[in-house]
């Protein structure tokens, strides 16, 4: 075990390609899934959570059913969808970091919706009301609401991050893991402890628990923050 | 300005109904009740369309007052006021050094200043305060109470002023309107009001 940390630390150091490529695949993934995420799932989560129209029980209904889908269903949604026999086929994404993308959008969408759903609920009635006394304007009514909801914002994005990261099921059946091209970390762990190759695989638990680390940080700060305020 | 005949429910109980009401600017009405009897339900329908001119603007300042993420003095520069006014408006109210300050650090009392301040800053025809001064201490309610009635005369406004506190409505108000379970049990001048009620129910609540 000793020996197995050591080397992954000296592979962290010597800037190991193999590691350095999967941390670049992990983070380019990662990182475009949650901001896409964030742009779809703020104004989806602050609609459901402050407006009322016909059909936002159904949506919010399916919204939060989709949150607990489980990354392996949606792995398998997009392979039906795009592998050689699928309807999507022509688009020729099967393997590729882009349909690990929108399978990670998929599966973290909803977390950043239902998140800002719950939040905007809870704080929309006093805003809009004190708004509308006020005699503001709609659009200046929507600017005030997401000031207020700025920090929310920013923990779903780093919810989200924390989420693609970690997640494993969806990219490994669309990504198929393959070393250079769709390998990140999660997958990478999997391949190199299936091998045996301890070193590399305690290495990017290293490095996966770091960045945990890093957003654990933020986010406590941010939190503390928060506090302060009120 | 008139109010239209304004009838509210919540799951068949009828929590307000009231009749068309007339509101003259300049003036201060005081919606007095006991908990209950639908002085925010009256003021949230008639912000809500209740008036019948929907030329008239009106302001409306709920009960739970709420602070933007942003300072103090912003909060009252959202009213339109230039930064002269709201200085003013914030100093009468003994806010002049809290006001680059985070407006969600105030305690209640400041956040009850904030947002009277705020409201004031804004020309509105009719204006409805729901309890402005509930949380304020004595010297702030009585400088809260003389701005209020400065606006009414001023700004050329009816005044709907919803509170708990016969004294206040005494104070500033012009007539008083006594709401008891959703119903409007009387209308009159304000003083008069208070020294001889005509009902059984207002001059309980009164002489509390």
């Amino acid at each position: 075990m000793k020996t197995a940390i050591r080397k992954a630390i000296s592979l962290i150091l010597s800037k190991d390609a193999e590691l350095l490529n999967v941390l670049g695949t992990t983070v380019r993934m990662s990182l475009s899934s949650s901001l896409v995420a964030l742009l779809l799932g703020v104004p989806l989560g602050i609609l459901l959570g402050t407006s009322r129209f016909r059909g936002k029980n159904v949506i919010s209904v399916i919204n939060r059913t989709f949150m607990a889908m489980p990354p392996v269903v949606c792995g398998l949604l997009f392979y039906i969808l795009f592998s050689g026999v699928g309807p999507l086929r022509a688009f020729h994404l099967m393997y590729s970091v882009k349909l690990m993308i929108l399978a990670q959008i998929a599966l973290i969408t909803p977390i950043v919706a239902g998140n800002m759903e719950s939040f905007s609920a809870s704080i929309a009635a006093p805003v809009m009301e004190t708004a509308k006394g006020l005699g503001l304007k709609k659009g200046k009514t929507f600017l005030l609401l997401m000031n207020e909801c700025v920090f929310q914002i920013f923990f779903a994005f780093l919810l989200a991050f924390s989420r693609a990261i970690a997640e494993v099921g969806a990219v490994s059946m669309v990504g198929g893991a393959i070393a250079w091209k769709t390998n990140v970390m999660t997958t990478s762990i999997m391949e190199y402890t299936n091998k045996g190759d301890m070193p590399r695989a305690m290495g990017l638990g290293i490095i996966l628990m770091v960045i945990a680390l890093i957003v654990n940080v933020i986010t406590h700060a941010v939190e503390k923050k928060v506090a302060r305020e009120k | 300005m008139k109010s239209k005949a304004l009838k509210k429910e919540y799951g068949g109980r009828v929590v307000l109904d009231v009749p068309e009401m007339e509101f003259e600017k300049g003036r201060v009405y005081a919606v007095m009740g006991a908990n209950g009897s639908g002085k925010t339900t009256f003021a949230r329908e008639l912000v809500s369309g209740g008036i019948e001119d929907k030329s008239v603007r009106t302001g409306y300042m709920p009960q739970k007052n709420y602070p933007f993420r942003m300072s103090v003095k912003k909060n009252v520069l959202l009213s339109g006021v230039s930064e002269e006014e709201a200085d003013r408006l914030l100093s009468r109210l003994g806010m002049a050094q809290l006001a680059g300050e985070n407006a969600k650090k105030l305690s209640g009392g400041e956040t009850a200043k904030l947002a009277l301040a705020r409201i004031l800053g804004k020309g509105f025809d009719l204006l409805i305060l729901d309890e402005p001064t509930a949380s304020m201490d004595v010297e702030s309610t009585l400088e809260s109470e003389k701005m209020i009635r400065e606006y009414a005369e001023d700004k050329n406004a009816a005044v709907i002023l919803i509170t708990h506190s016969a004294g206040q409505a005494y104070r500033i108000a012009d007539e008083l309107i006594f709401l008891h379970k959703g119903m409007l049990f009387e209308k009159g001048p304000a003083k008069d009001t208070i020294d001889d009620p005509k009902t059984e129910e207002a001059r309980k609540f009164i002489s509390l």
